[in-house]
C-alpha cells in the first residue's frame, strides 16, 4: 500500500516517506504544523488515493472518549419501553448502542482512514484514554459487556494546532511530522494543482509577493497556504485586476490574507516596499 | 551506528525512547529504509515527537552521517543487522545465491550462523578489494542486499541524492525557529506567545452547571449527575522591568516589548519599567530613563499576587550590585545596596523572575548573575527558559 500524492494535493518527498513509513509500521501519523499547511486535507488525500473510506472524527473541547467510540441511546429506548412502537427489542440493549466515529472505523467491513481531526483541543483525560483503545485497537461497550476489534487495522491520522502539549505516552505511540511551510516552488505547484489554467506571469507574481508579505517583521499570524489559495481565487475574480499591479505594490485584498487588524495595518504600512 | 544516533540525541536532552529505538529496527527489518534519506525521515518521525527537537535532531543527524566521520560498523553490530536481515533475504533464495556468487544448492546447506559468516566475510573481501565501484552492496538498488535490505556502507554509497541529500538538509537547520533553545528573536514570535498563553490562571471546577446537571440526569434516567464548570477567575496584572541600558541587551529590548504587547490582552494589566544593570531606588517608566522615575517603595501599592518579570543580563561590575553607593549615576546613591533592592522586590512579589539572554553555559563565569540567581529564579531568553519561567510563575 502506497501512497503517492492525490490529484488536489502535493506532496513533497518528505512527508510521502513519513506516511508510508506510518502505513506500512500500522502506527497512527501525528501531524503538527502552521495553519492551512494541508493538515487535515492530508488525509482525504490518502484516501483518495489508497481508495480507503475516510471516517472524521472532529473533536471538541469538551469531548468525552466514550462519544466517539459508542453511544447508548437511552432516550429512544425509554420512549420505545414507554410506547412499544417499534420494531427494536427493548429488552435488547444492543440496538440502541450507536456506534460513534472510532466505532465505526473499527467495524466497517473495509479497511479505512481515520482522521482524528485537532486532538489538541480536547483536555488530556481524552488523549489518554484514546492510547489503550489505538494501542489495542478495541474497546469494551460497558453496558453490554461486549469487546469491539478493529476488523482492520485503520489508518490513523491524528493532527494538533499545538494548542496544548500533548501527553509523553501519547506521542510515544505515534509517528510525528511537522509539516515545514512550502519553499516557493513547492508553491507554485500546489497553486498549479488549484488553477491548472493560471498564467505564469500571475502566478509567479502572486507568489512573489505572498512569500515578500509573510516576511515581514512583527506579523503574528502568518498568511499561510489556505490564505493564499483564497487570495488568488478573489484576485481571479476581480475583472479589473492585472498581475503587473502587483509589481507596482498595489496589493487588493489583503484582508484575505491578514486577519488579525494589527497585522493588516502592518502590512498596509508596509506595502510600499513591495516591489 | 544506530545505536550512537539513539544515544546521542538522549545525551541531548530530546526526550526518546526504548520502544521508539526498537520501532526503528522494525522499519529497517520491514525494508522500509533503503537510503540515508529514508533513514533521516523514518527515524525523525519514529523518534522526535516535536518540531523543537528537529534542530537537535538535525545537528546530531548531521554530524554522525555527513560521510567524513562516518565510522564503519563493528563487527558486533553488522552481525546484528545482518541476522536481522537474514529471514527477509531468504525469502528469494534465488536471488541471494546469485548475489553471493554461490550455487542455491549450496546456499540451502548452510545454516543460518554459516551464512551470516559467509556474508561478512564477502563483504570484508568486498570493502578491502574495490571501494569504490562495488556492485553488490546496495548501489543502485540492483541486488536485494542493497535494495529491499539495508546495509550501513551499502546506505553511504546509494543512499545520498545527488541534489539534495539528507545530510544536506539537515545541515539547512530548516527548524532552528522551532528549537527550544534559540534565542528569542523577530521569527519566533508565534512560538513565544504560545508559551505566554499559558499565563492565565485556570479557577477550580467548583460552579454547578445547572442545565447540564438537569440533561445528564435525565439521560442517566433520574441518577443524579452533577456538572460543574470552572469559576471565573481575574485575569494577572504584570509587571515588566527591562534593563535597556547597555548594547548587550539591545536585541532583547525590542522582542520582550513586542511578545507582551501582543500578549496585552491576556493581562488585566501589563506595565513596563526600565532600569540599567540593576535596580536602586528608581526604576522608569520611560524608556530613556529620564523623566518618568518610579520610586521603588511604591512598588508596594501593587497587589502581591502581580508577576513581575525582569529582563536583563545581570552582568556588572561587583560594586554595582553590592556597595552602597553602587550606581553609576550620582542621583541614584540612596545608600542602600541594590542587591537589597532586588531582595525587597522578591519578598513584595513571590511571583517573580528573572529572563537572561546571556546563554545558560556562560552564566557561571559572571559573578553578578550567580548572586541575583540566588535571589531569582533565572531563565534563558529562549522558548525553553520562557516556557519554565511561565510555570514558575504559576
Amino acid at each position: 500500500m502506497q501512497f503517492e500524492g492525490s490529484t488536489k494535493y502535493v506532496l513533497d518527498s518528505e512527508l510521502k516517506k513519513i506516511v508510508n513509513i506510518s502505513i506500512a509500521l500500522e502506527m497512527p501519523l501525528l501531524i503538527k504544523g502552521e495553519p492551512g499547511t494541508g493538515k487535515t486535507m492530508l488525509a482525504y488525500a490518502i484516501a483518495e488515493s489508497l481508495g480507503l473510506r475516510l471516517i472524521v472524527l472532529n473533536v471538541k473541547s469538551n469531548m468525552k472518549l466514550i462519544d466517539a467510540l459508542y453511544q447508548y441511546d437511552t432516550l429512544t429506548r425509554l420512549n420505545d419501553s414507554r410506547f412499544g412502537d417499534s420494531k427494536r427489542n427493548v429488552a435488547n440493549i444492543e440496538e440502541y448502542i450507536k456506534m460513534g466515529k472510532i466505532g465505526q472505523a473499527f467495524v466497517s467491513d473495509e479497511k479505512v482512514v481515520l482522521l482524528i481531526d485537532e486532538i489538541d483541543k480536547a483536555d488530556t483525560d481524552f488523549q489518554d484514554d484514546m492510547l489503550d483503545v489505538l494501542d489495542m485497537m478495541q474497546f469494551d461497550i460497558l453496558e453490554i459487556d461486549k469487546t469491539i476489534k478493529a476488523k482492520h487495522r485503520p489508518i490513523v491520522i491524528i493532527t494538533s494546532n499545538a494548542k496544548k502539549d500533548l501527553s509523553d505516552p501519547f506521542l510515544g505511540r505515534c509517528n510525528f511530522h511537522h509539516i515545514a511551510f512550502p519553499d516557493r516552488e513547492l508553491m507554485s505547484r500546489i497553486v498549479l494543482t488549484h488553477f491548472p489554467d493560471i498564467n505564469k506571469k500571475m502566478l509567479d507574481n502572486c507568489i512573489r509577493a505572498f512569500y515578500e508579505m509573510r516576511d515581514i517583521e512583527e506579523i503574528e499570524k502568518r498568511p499561510a497556504t489556505r490564505e493564499l489559495i483564497n487570495w488568488i481565487r478573489a484576485l481571479r475574480m476581480d475583472k479589473d485586476f492585472d498581475a503587473e499591479m502587483l509589481s507596482r505594490g498595489k496589493i487588493p485584498y489583503l484582508g484575505i490574507l491578514f486577519k488579525k487588524s494589527r497585522d493588516l495595518e502592518i502590512a498596509n504600512k508596509n506595502l510600499i516596499k513591495i516591489k | 551506528m544506530f545505536s550512537e544516533l539513539f544515544f546521542k540525541l538522549y545525551e541531548m536532552n530530546v526526550p526518546v525512547s526504548p520502544t521508539s529505538f526498537l520501532r526503528l529496527h522494525k522499519a529497517l527489518y520491514l525494508g522500509l529504509i533503503n537510503s540515508i534519506d529514508d533513514l533521516y525521515y523514518a527515524a525523525r518521525s519514529i523518534l522526535v515527537k516535536s518540531e523543537r527537537y528537529f534542530d537537535v535532531y538535525d545537528r546530531v543527524f548531521a554530524h554522525i552521517f555527513d560521510g567524513v566521520e562516518l565510522r564503519d560498523p563493528d563487527e558486533d553490530e553488522m552481525r546484528e543487522v545482518v541476522r536481522m536481515m537474514l529471514q527477509e533475504w531468504l525469502k528469494d533464495p534465488r536471488e541471494l545465491a546469485a548475489v553471493l556468487n554461490i550455487g542455491e544448492e549450496e546456499l540451502r546447506r548452510l545454516s543460518p550462523e554459516e551464512l551470516i559468516e559467509y556474508f561478512l566475510k564477502r563483504l570484508k573481501e568486498q570493502r578491502e578489494a574495490h571501494h569504490g565501484g562495488n556492485r553488490w552492496i546496495g548501489t543502485q538498488g540492483t541486488s536485494p542486499v542493497g535494495h529491499s535490505g539495508f546495509h550501513p556502507e551499502g546506505m553511504r554509497v546509494g543512499g545520498i541524492s545527488r541534489n539534495r541529500s539528507a545530510v544536506k538538509l539537515a545541515l539547512e537547520r530548516r527548524y532552528r525557529d522551532y528549537s527550544v533553545n534559540t534565542m528569542l528573536s523577530r521569527s519566533n514570535v508565534g512560538e513565544a506567545l504560545k508559551r505566554l498563553r499559558l499565563l492565565r490562571p485556570e479557577g477550580p471546577k467548583d460552579v454547578l452547571n445547572i442545565r447540564k446537571t438537569i440533561d445528564n440526569t435525565v439521560r442517566n434516567a433520574g441518577e443524579i449527575e452533577f456538572v460543574f464548570d470552572r469559576s471565573m477567575v481575574d485575569k494577572l496584572k504584570v509587571i515588566i522591568a527591562i534593563d535597556n541600558g547597555g548594547w548587550s541587551m539591545d536585541p532583547y529590548v525590542d522582542i520582550v516589548q513586542v511578545i507582551f504587547d501582543y500578549a496585552r490582552y491576556q493581562f488585566k494589566e501589563c506595565r513596563h519599567f526600565y532600569f540599567h544593570n540593576t535596580i536602586y531606588g528608581y526604576l522608569w517608566e520611560d524608556p530613556p530613563r529620564r523623566s518618568k522615575p518610579f520610586k521603588i517603595e511604591s512598588l508596594g501599592q501593587f497587589e502581591k499576587d502581580t508577576r513581575f518579570i525582569i529582563v536583563g543580563d545581570a552582568s556588572m561590575a561587583y560594586y554595582e550590585l553590592m556597595a552602597y553607593n553602587g550606581s553609576i549615576y550620582y542621583y541614584e546613591k540612596s545608600g542602600i545596596p541594590s542587591v537589597a533592592r532586588l531582595k525587597y522586590i522578591r519578598e513584595l512579589f513571590p511571583y517573580s523572575v528573572w529572563l537572561n539572554p546571556v546563554p545558560y553555559d556562560e552564566w557561571q563565569y559572571t559573578h553578578t548573575i550567580n548572586i541575583i540567581r540566588q535571589i531569582f529564579p533565572m531563565y534563558e531568553t529562549t522558548l525553553y527558559g520562557l516556557e519554565q519561567a511561565v510555570r514558575s510563575l504559576m
